[in-house]
């Protein structure tokens, strides 16, 4: 690999940087990769710095694609002419549908992926979409913080463009710790991004640190699989992406084991070598992907922890331990693996650590991800403070839709809270904020009936279309599904079944979409045409309950209005948490959306206002 | 909010000779005035304080005091615990009343409790429940604890099963259900304890009104004659039918002499909305439009047994004599109604019906929604409000 190290020799080496961008993406992970082809599908001359393109798209944790909310989210990447999903599809390994009978609405999709065919995937996609690469690393940003001119990488070249989306992931001054160990590093065997981080905050931009971590790798064959459970693939022809032709091909197995109660006792014999528990790391870690050490602290009494064997790639001789992850000494690490069942001679291919890094405090970003003190730097993945590919992915693709549309005089796209998880993370992130590293859960929506993996692309059409990043043969494919599914809608409104309504027989529970396709007569052999079957019925099943919280949250919108000057004291209010009551009695809103701009004041207070002023309505009328 | 905080006093013991009575103060500057009155130093009842003394000369008591926030109404309140007789308690009440108190309203404490969101609606109509009943309550959770708790176990199976392992389906069926039938045993009792709005036997002279009214209380108090224009003043009864406390009247014909007409009229200015009307003619005849437009009217065909009826598709034929269209009357009579407290209730248990039949067909995420609706319904002022102010009504004053 060619490397560039100081001034002259860069420019012999890698070339003059061709100027004349417009978008500069910095950061070539989830995020990134995604702003980058969202910008560059808006008509935007577009280039992505990533500091080693060999690790482009990388999935530097779990080899693994989905979940419940975060499934959901991959499709609306589909749907807004994302790449994640294509890739996913092409690169799966094993697929599972999580939460298959807790009903349709939160089923979660999930593939297992090739980790390095992934990465090669979306590079691909990077070249199909017309992005340039380079290869460096971003030191500083140029120009007032009101108007940013370009950045300057560490080998002294210059990249000037006209807006400019950070996606540093982990890497901005990513502190890495094993045990007692800790060094500078954006992920395992990358470097960090302290200067970066340096000139951001000199730039007083507020910044906070989160921490996160990963689990040790095994080897494949020195595992001895007969302890192991199988957990086999679900054969429901799925896939992410609308575009791709048929279902994902089940490959690769994935395996179960649990811990057994000597782990435990090592971890808890150990906590006071790690650097989460010594209190070397300060950064606040996601309560709900925990380290290890957490699970043994919170629940001391329980055993038997189930850890996921992931095979990284098809064949792959490593395994990553999903379940385990940890920041211990690596001979404690090695005790740990060596006390699983089947692991008793197992070699660790690498170990576990955690990363700290810094991400932006929550009211420095706007919601179409822009900072707010600039106009045109946006931000995207987990310097936002959020969690997972998926997430990353997605706001990548809001923020490099935005830089494009800025420097193009579009008006900013923000999605909605009501129809797209995007919009729901997006609204969580602007307005209540995040004191952990952020992550999707099917709850954090209030019309979770509605926001469903199977009609992701129906929801998020009238966005993508305003955003301009769905190529035209996508939306001629969306408009045949669109078709379809209208004349289907037309069918059943028109049916009836023994005089009743065969509507009505959508909404039975137990009522499945194939039966009310045989009623119909629709045959849907198609994957594509099962899905907007499934769609159809699923939409008429809910839409009574999509209505209803649709309306609540209209009126919850149109309390932004309500006068908050009747309240005199609002210790009055015990349902508002102690921390909104002194910031809300110090700042004296004029009204709920003032209040709603209070940083300490949650969205969960805010309800309880709305709910306080009804209170007070009904009181005053009777 | 002007409202809400002013300051109110109750007796909250029966008044009768006792050991102790309590006299209940809420509002803004409860702890002034008692400090004023008792003589204490200023500020000595702020918190949750007790104090021993004398009132304004009238009795030696204990003050205690709640901070706002912490107390049953979620107001600053004082509870003077007096010496147990009623004139005693008169006289200390009528001391606060002269320092700015006035007197609660029946169930102003209970309603200032909830508007502070101290309780919730279905807490208030839990406690109307318990309070109206008088068989002994065993101790049980809220519902709307409990309501509370299994949300969180729905959510919790949904977001994190697959990462646990925890398979809790059939838990959730089984919570559904309990708290299904906690509900179901609960509107009972509520439904016990409410009293139905007043039901008028209203119609031309003669068409059988008392003679149904007897029928329905089950003893002769009316005379009954069959000369048009027999009762006059009407009779009023409350009677229990099919489990159900109603009011019913008796009412003076209609187009008799003036002094008829005059009755009438003074019953029909008495007459509430919520009221129902049984319309008795034997002829099917009497235009009701301008009743209809404002109560709840059942067109009776009275005098069924006889032979020279025209009966209408829309007049139920019903025979004092006979029995006939009895039950329809009754039912007329003892149905729920709209936003009682009892009729909140029911929906909810509607819908804990169709939260049960979508968790056991694997979609925990429609039951987890109409969970919620369950919980708005309980929560929401909008929703509960007049069930809840119903259920206030008949509270006593100093609850």
């Amino acid at each position: 690999m060619r490397r560039c190290r100081g001034k002259s020799p860069g420019k012999v080496l890698c070339g003059e940087v061709k100027q004349g961008y417009q978008v500069v993406v910095i950061g070539g992970g989830h995020a990134g990769v995604e702003a980058a082809i969202a910008a560059s599908a808006i008509g935007c001359r577009t280039v992505l710095i990533t500091p080693s393109i060999k690790k482009i798209a990388l999935m530097s944790c779990n080899p693994a694609m989905g979940g419940i909310a975060k499934g959901t989210l991959v499709r609306e990447i589909d749907g807004l002419g994302g790449a994640a999903a294509e890739s996913a599809d092409k690169t799966a390994l094993q697929f599972r549908m999580l939460n298959m009978k807790k009903g349709p609405a939160v089923w979660g999709p999930r593939v297992q992926t090739d980790v390095l065919e992934y990465c090669l995937a979306q590079k691909r996609n990077l070249q199909k979409a017309g992005v340039r690469i380079i290869q460096g690393m971003v030191e500083k940003l140029e120009g007032h913080n009101s108007s940013i001119e370009g950045v300057l990488l560490s080998d002294g070249r210059k990249v000037e463009a006209g807006a400019f989306v950070l996606a540093t992931g982990t890497f901005l001054n990513g502190m890495l710790h094993r045990g007692k160990a800790a060094w500078p590093g954006g992920r395992r065997g990358d470097v960090s991004a302290i200067a970066l981080e340096r000139d951001i905050r000199e730039r007083m931009f507020h910044v906070k640190r989160f921490k996160t971590g990963t689990s040790p790798r095994v080897v494949r064959k020195t595992i001895d699989s007969k302890f192991l459970e199988e957990q086999i693939s679900h054969d429901l022809s799925f896939r992410f992406s609308w575009s791709s032709k048929s279902g994902v091909k089940n490959k690769e197995n994935c395996w179960l084991t649990r811990t057994t109660g000597a782990t435990e006792k090592i971890v808890k014999e150990s906590l006071k070598h790690s650097p989460l528990y010594s209190g070397r790391i300060k950064g606040k870690g996601p309560r709900y992907c925990p380290s290890f050490e957490d699970k043994v602290t919170k629940f001391p009494d329980r055993t038997g922890h189930p850890i996921h064997l992931e095979p990284m790639g098809e064949n792959s001789r490593v395994m990553y331990l999903n379940g385990l992850s940890t920041s211990l000494p690596e001979e404690i690490q090695e005790k740990i693996v060596r006390s699983l069942p089947g692991f008793e001679n197992a070699i660790i291919s690498a170990y576990g650590y955690s990363v700290e890094y810094s991400c932006f405090e929550t009211g420095e970003f706007d919601n179409s991800l822009r900072l707010k003190r600039t106009d045109n730097l946006y931000v995207a993945g987990q310097i936002l403070g959020t969690s997972g590919y998926e997430e990353a992915a997605a706001t990548g693709l809001l923020a490099g839709a935005n830089a494009a549309r800025n420097i193009l005089g579009m008006t900013k796209i923000v999605p909605e809270r009501m129809s797209s998880y995007l919009g729901v993370m997006v609204d969580d992130l602007v307005t209540i904020g995040t004191d952990e590293p952020y992550r999707l859960f099917s709850s954090r929506s209030e019309n979770r009936l509605n926001l469903r993996q199977d009609n992701a692309d129906r929801r998020v059409f009238s966005l993508a279309c305003r955003m301009g990043t769905l190529s035209e043969e996508k939306k001629e494919a969306y408009a045949r599904r669109n078709k379809i599914y209208n004349s289907l809608r037309k069918e059943i409104s028109a049916k009836r079944i023994h005089g009743k309504p065969l509507e009505d027989i959508c909404r039975r529970p137990e009522i499945s979409p194939e039966n009310i396709g045989r009623m119909v007569g629709f045959d849907a052999e198609e994957i594509n045409e099962k899905e907007i079957l499934s769609t159809a019925v699923l939409d008429i099943k809910y839409a009574g309950y999509v209505k209803r919280a649709e309306n609540r949250y209209k009126v919850r919108m149109r309390y932004g209005e309500a006068s908050l000057s009747s309240v005199e004291d609002y210790d009055e209010i015990q349902t508002i948490s102690i921390e909104a009551r002194e910031s809300l009695n110090r700042r004296r809103p004029k009204n709920i959306s003032e209040a709603e701009s209070i940083p300490a004041v949650r969205q969960a207070d805010i309800d309880a206002l709305v709910l306080h002023l009804m209170k007070e309505r009904v009181s005053r009328e009777t | 909010m002007e409202q809400q905080s002013e300051l109110i006093v109750a007796l909250a013991t029966p008044e009768t000779v006792s050991a102790i009575s309590l006299v209940r103060l809420s509002g803004k500057g409860a702890s002034k005035t008692v400090e004023m009155l008792m003589k204490l130093k200023p500020g000595r009842l702020t918190g949750r304080k007790r104090a021993v003394g004398n009132l304004a000369g009238i009795d030696h008591l204990v003050a205690i005091a709640w901070p706002r926030g912490k107390s049953y109404t979620g107001e600053e309140m004082v509870d003077l615990m007096c010496h147990g007789s009623p004139g005693t308690a008169r006289r200390i009440i009528e001391e606060l009343e002269k320092n700015g108190a006035r007197i609660a309203l029946p169930g102003e404490f209970t309603r200032r409790a909830w508007i502070n969101g101290r309780i919730s609606a279905l807490d208030v109509l839990t406690l109307f429940e318990r309070f109206k009943g008088n068989g002994r309550q065993e101790k049980q959770k809220n519902l709307s604890e409990e309501l509370k708790e299994l949300k969180s176990e729905m959510e919790g199976l949904i977001e994190f099963s697959e990462d646990h392992e925890v398979s809790g389906e059939e838990k959730i069926n089984v919570l559904l259900k309990e708290l299904k039938n906690k509900a179901a045993t609960l509107v009972i009792n509520v439904r016990n304890a409410e009293i139905l709005p007043r039901v008028f036997l209203m119609g031309p002279v003669n068409a059988g009104k008392s003679t149904l009214f007897n029928k329905l209380i089950g003893e002769e108090v009316v005379v009954v004659s069959s000369t048009p224009g027999t009762t006059r003043d009407g009779a009023v009864r409350t009677v229990t039918i099919s489990g159900r406390n109603v009011e019913i009247c008796d009412t003076a014909g209609y187009g008799g002499e003036e002094l008829d007409a005059k009755a009438l009229e003074i019953v029909m200015g008495s007459m509430k909305r919520s009221d129902r009307i049984v319309w008795m003619d034997p002829k099917c005849f009497t235009p009701l439009k301008h009743l209809t437009e404002k109560y709840d009217v059942l067109k009776v065909c009275s005098l069924a047994d006889r032979k020279e009826n025209y009966l209408k598709t829309e007049w139920l034929p019903v025979s004092s004599v006979s029995g006939q269209g009895i039950d329809e009357v009754i039912e007329f009579i003892t149905k729920t109604e709209r936003e009682s407290p009892s009729w909140r209730l029911e929906r909810m248990i509607e819908l804990f019906a169709e939260a049960i039949k979508a968790s056991e067909s694997e979609d925990i995420a429609l039951a987890a929604e109409i969970v919620g609706e369950i919980f708005r319904e309980a929560e929401e002022p909008e929703k509960c409000g007049d069930a809840v102010e119903r259920a206030l009504e008949r509270f006593c004053v100093g609850k």
